[in-house]
């Protein structure tokens, strides 16, 4: 079944490639992300014994990451199928548009599935080289600058990876492989010195990947000038993918015991991405760029939980589904904002809810389950990371984390609350009158159901989920 | 024998940094992918033939004539010379890399030569290298030299993985490989298509995006 997962998609980018239709190729988008939906959930909870092929394989850890990967893919292609109607460019480019999303979606699951560190790298890289293109689609100026920093600063930051690989390596002695279930096997008599190094450089490598501050400057503009269904794509699932890397070499780090030293460094880099976003958040100006924001300030907090450990670990799982369902599901809705008011500034969007009652609602629907505001599913993985601190005894890093998320929550909140209410000029009004038409309804259902599902996961988890969770946080 | 050709690969980064032509620097790309393949050459005693052949392939194939040919064909296309106004004078740069270069040969004497894994001149020279280039990204103005700089990077990084005694598993090195040459690839297209949009490759375009003052 891996092979299918893996295989299909480069059938399908032949396919694309060779018949240049703009619906065969949305479809097999679709398609794809029907299959990818179907088979993950039959990895994770079907009876079939073939989990495994060489280099690939689903494992406790993963299988959370595959299934919230294999759920925002779905979602972002049923928006797609809509978004792709109004792009206003030929055949030919959305048949590249189509066979790069299958290419980042296929390098993600290879990166999430991979069971060594060496594949994961060439995968991740992979991931960077195929949504550079996607980036740069609207062939603006300003896409062509975040492109370019994105490529750059994420392929020096891997290369850095990169040669902490080969620190790994020296530090391994006599085991040479990069299968993570060999590393941990040997992990405790690896030379701890060489180890330390190299945890920092694929700390820095990969966390450049995930937006961890002070890494993290591609972010904000890939995620603002990438087309918004890419944009959910971006902060959904490829910052996770790296997220899981991280955590596999994390655990490296804690059979050969020098926990305290990585959890040290995970845990600055952590309250970094969360000062920085707060610091650019409180005075933003491009709506895009502040959920960017946000989705640094998210990364910094799944990096404080894994420094904390211990029920945290329970905690960063679930506000890593949290966080990707409700952030997917802001930036697919900041679509609709764009398509309506054909601006990313702040100060050229108000009255969103008499413009268009459903983007409206949703919009701060999408801002609610961002900001943990209960039953969202955030607001439990929060609450334990708070939770974990008072009992670790932690009281002035539980001070500040609260401090912080605080002054986020406003600074979002004060933008939302300005662009959802508030006067509608007549202008914009006119505007809007020929915009709306092209908002189709398959771009309101994904955020519909992923912001349900975030609602409904704070209240009540099904056991089937519940177990997948344990066994994922059991096994960082 | 090696150890002429790496010290030669580590005066090849002074030379970077003294230069401002930028068809200089392709070839001492080209000069830098041949001295790797002689480098890997020399310690490849205890190799076998397909990863010779391999490493043949990687280091004169792709990385001394498809890289620096294509680098070449975007200079021609994009008009861009030299690279003249870098930050900071070609005479401090020599200085700063040369001090760079020596501090990675003593260090990499006093502490690696405890650790029997690797060798301490491939490691000081490598280590130079990646900080070199780094370094020179920072301060050059146009955006081919950054890419220049970027390969030189992983030249750097290419001969420390030479430096550990064992090594990369094939599926590693192969996906490294095409990896690096993609991204040369893309970052070549980009250029191109800086060029285009600006008419000009200056660093300085690429900084309209930012926080406080938008222009949408």
């Amino acid at each position: 079944m891996i092979n299918t997962i893996l295989i299909f998609p480069i059938v399908a980018c032949i396919l694309v490639l060779l018949i240049k239709n703009r619906t065969f190729n949305t479809w097999m988008v679709n398609i794809y992300a029907l299959l990818h939906f179907i088979f993950s959930i039959m990895l994770v909870w079907g009876k079939d014994s073939c989990l495994s092929i060489p280099y690939f394989a689903v494992d406790h850890t993963n299988s959370i990451f595959l299934l919230v990967l294999s759920l925002v893919y779905l979602m972002v292609a049923i928006y797609n199928t809509g978004y792709v109607k109004n792009i206003d460019v030929p055949d030919r480019r959305i048949s590249h548009y189509s066979f790069m999303i299958l290419i980042f979606v296929l390098s993600m699951t290879g990166t999430i599935l991979s069971t060594d560190l060496g594949i994961s790298w060439v995968l991740v890289e992979a991931t960077t080289l195929s949504s550079a293109y996607l980036i740069y689609f609207n062939k603006t100026k300003h896409s062509i600058e975040a492109a370019w920093k994105y490529v750059f600063i994420c392929s020096i930051g891997i290369a850095m990876a990169f040669v902490g690989i080969i620190l790994l390596n020296v530090s391994s002695g006599d085991v040479n492989s990069l299968n993570f279930a060999q590393l941990y096997q040997h992990a405790a008599s690896f030379d701890v010195s060489f180890l330390k190094l190299a945890f920092i450089f694929m700390l820095f490598g990969f966390g450049a990947k995930m937006g961890l501050a002070p890494v993290h400057f591609w972010l904000p503009d890939a995620h603002s000038e990438a087309p918004s269904p890419i944009s959910a794509l971006l902060s959904a699932a490829l910052l996770n993918s790296a997220f899981l890397v991280i955590v596999r070499v994390f655990k490296i780090m804690e059979i050969a015991d020098c926990t305290s030293y990585a959890r040290l460094i995970l845990m600055i880099m952590g309250f970094l991405s969360l000062f920085v976003a707060t610091v650019f958040i409180y005075h933003i100006k491009n709506y895009k760029r502040m959920l960017a924001y946000s989705s640094i300030e998210n990364m910094g907090i799944l990096a404080i939980g894994l420094a904390l450990g211990g029920v945290a670990y329970y905690a960063v799982v679930l506000h890593l589904i949290g966080h990707s369902l409700a952030k997917a599901s802001f930036f697919l809705t900041s679509g609709n904002v764009l398509e309506l008011f054909d601006s990313k500034r702040v100060k050229s969007v108000s009255g969103l809810v008499s413009a268009d009652g459903k983007s409206g609602w949703l919009w701060i629907a999408s801002f609610l389950a961002i900001c943990a505001f209960p039953t969202s599913l955030l607001f439990i993985s929060e609450f334990l990371i708070i939770k974990t601190m008072i009992a670790d005894k932690h009281y002035i890093l539980c001070a500040v984390f609260a401090l912080l998320l605080m002054i986020i929550l406003f600074g979002i909140g004060r933008v939302v609350i300005k662009m959802a209410f508030g006067e509608l000029s007549e202008d914009k009004a006119k505007l809007i009158q020929n915009t709306k038409n092209k908002v189709s309804i398959w771009m309101y259902v994904p955020q519909f159901i992923m912001l349900i599902l975030v609602f409904v996961l704070g209240i009540y988890i099904p056991e089937c989920i519940n177990q997948v969770i344990k066994l994922a946080a059991g096994a960082f | 024998m090696a150890t002429g050709f790496i010290i030669l690969f580590g005066l090849t980064m002074l030379y970077l940094a003294a230069t401002s032509r930028i068809i200089a620097h392709i070839r001492i790309l080209i000069v830098q992918g041949v001295l790797l393949f002689l480098i890997s050459c020399c310690g490849a005693e205890h190799t076998n033939l397909f990863n010779l052949i391999f490493l043949a392939v990687e280091t004169l194939i792709v990385k001394s004539i498809v890289i620096p040919w294509f680098l070449y064909k975007v200079l021609k296309q994009t008009h861009s010379n030299r690279d003249v106004a870098a930050n900071i004078p070609h005479f401090y740069c020599l200085v700063i890399s040369s001090i760079v270069l020596l501090a990675g040969f003593l260090v990499s004497n006093y502490f690696i030569s405890s650790v029997k894994m690797i060798a301490p001149i491939y490691f000081g020279v490598s280590a130079a290298t990646i900080i070199i280039s780094l370094w020179l990204i920072t301060i050059k103005h146009k955006i081919i030299s950054n890419v220049i700089e970027f390969i030189t990077m992983e030249n750097g990084i290419f001969l420390l993985s030479l430096s550990v005694a064992k090594e990369m598993p094939m599926l590693v090195n192969l996906g490294v490989l095409l990896d690096v040459f993609i991204a040369v690839y893309i970052l070549g297209l980009f250029v191109n298509e800086i060029n285009k949009e600006f008419n000009d490759l200056e660093v300085s375009h690429l900084s309209d995006l930012k926080d406080y003052e938008y222009n949408d």
